[in-house]
């Protein structure tokens, strides 16, 4: 096992327990929900780090002079599988955010533009799977998605950094509300945040780097036995 | 790069057939008619936002509509088209095309939805501010068409377009949806022009990125 994995499992452990039993500042109204901030945060980190990863090869995928090869074929699987491990994070920060909207705003759900965000960086990676599932030819499906991949990324960085400061949020950090590092993210809540970040990117690649592999062995079973 | 003359050409050649294949623009233009009339029997007499949410509604369909048709040559057309122009000639003039087309399905769909459901004047104003509340609409409308310029280009490469090509564009065109209900809004409230005109630029801005992404990526797309 690389050092990497080892350094993701000790930093989400450490996270685990430090975000749970350290001291945090007392807040009015946030009282102990701020420790989400440790659980909540770094899941979209960790989705924009695992989308940056599928756009990388998806641009590596194209610009590749043979676009049916195996190796390049390997770069299309693994823009598919990080994706999708990159959505199984933004719904684990949806749902972590709705909890904490419900505890601090009153609502699971309101019509914010974070939420309007994620809601369409959802919405978008849905039509990318779609796109795939609907052409029949592998070359073709992973060209094209490859195509959409790289277009919807940039409008969804456009759309999720550029226009929520434009409109009021209740979200920290828009609108003129202050993010919490501003003011009361303290050092010891920074000495378990950033670690938690760090692990939990760390984590995330494991994940989708091991799905890739899973799925590699399942083509080459397929191919051993009906071929 | 991009010749100017064939792009010329190219765009007059694709007006010459819209005019003669003249269910191709009537389909859109009626379209947007009978979604206006739609809302002209069910809701009536809506406050000026409900109006223009309302109005917005009908636009994106329209549009979707509009920028469906805009890839659909038969296969030979094709391979005539990638003889007379290069890529980026097709994309730009495709695009051009496109945005003038919806502009003009746009345009239409304002107008009767002025006169079924009146021009809406909010309060402390005298009358509806028709100039920069047209801008406003127009640029929306061609970064609209920017973006679904891209995605019928993308679902003309598929078999079974019609509704993969709604999913794909959709969640797409929220970005320049809010920035232009945002503008338009702006317009019908009647603000002065220095608060339109950053606005507009963002408009502007946001149809310039689909097309500068799609010149990147055309060529990928075409290679077949």
């Amino acid at each position: 096992m690389k050092a990497w994995k080892l350094l993701g499992l000790a930093l989400v452990g450490y996270s685990l327990y430090a975000g749970l039993m350290f001291e945090v500042p007392k807040l009015i109204r946030l009282n102990e929900t701020i420790r989400n901030l440790y659980f909540h945060v770094p899941m979209w980190f960790t989705m924009i780090v695992l989308l940056a990863g599928s756009l990388v090869y998806s641009l590596r995928f194209l610009r590749s002079g043979d676009l049916g090869s195996s190796v390049n074929m390997l770069r299309d699987r693994q823009a598919k599988i990080f994706a999708e491990v990159a959505m199984v994070f933004a719904l684990l920060g949806l749902f972590t955010g709705m909890v904490w909207a419900k505890a601090t705003w009153g609502a699971f759900w309101t019509a914010d533009p974070k939420l309007n965000g994620t809601a369409v960086t959802l919405l978008i990676y849905a039509a990318y799977f779609v796109l795939r599932g609907s052409v029949e030819d592998p070359e073709k499906s992973a060209r094209l998605a490859a195509v959409y991949n790289v277009f919807a990324f940039v409008m969804m960085i456009v759309f999720i950094g550029i226009l929520p400061r434009m409109t009021d949020s209740l979200h920290p950090g828009n609108g003129g509300n202050p993010a919490f590092g501003n003011y009361d993210l303290d050092n010891g809540m920074r000495m378990v945040f950033y670690p938690a970040v760090i692990g939990w990117i760390l984590i995330g690649w494991w994940i989708a780097t091991l799905r890739v592999r899973i799925a590699q062995l399942q083509e080459q079973n397929f191919q051993n036995n009906f071929s | 790069m991009v010749r100017a003359k064939i792009l010329a050409q190219f765009i007059r050649w694709e007006w010459t057939l819209e005019y003669r294949r003249s269910n191709g623009w009537f389909m859109p233009v009626l379209f947007a008619a009978m979604i206006g009339y739609l809302v002209n029997l069910l809701v009536r007499q809506p406050n000026p936002i409900q109006w223009l949410s309302l109005l917005w509604i009908t636009l994106v369909f329209s549009s979707l509509q509009t920028a469906m048709r805009s890839f659909s040559a038969s296969p030979s057309e094709w391979i005539y088209l990638n003889q007379l122009a290069r890529p980026a000639e097709l994309l730009i003039g495709k695009s051009i095309t496109t945005a003038l087309n919806t502009l003009f399905v746009a345009w239409t769909g304002v107008l009767l939805f002025g006169l079924w459901l009146g021009w809406p004047t909010p309060e402390g104003m005298d009358r509806f501010p028709f100039f920069t509340f047209m801008v406003s609409i127009s640029f929306g409308v061609i970064g609209m068409s920017s973006t679904l310029g891209f995605t019928a280009a993308l679902s003309s490469k598929l078999s079974r377009n019609t509704g993969v090509m709604a999913i794909l564009s959709l969640p797409l065109l929220l970005p320049t949806l809010l920035v232009a209900l945002r503008t338009s809004k702006l317009a019908l409230l009647g603000e002065p022009l220095s608060i339109l005109y950053p606005n507009w630029l963002s408009e502007l801005a946001l149809s310039v990125l689909p097309i500068a992404l799609g010149l990147l990526l055309f060529p990928y797309l075409w290679r077949s």
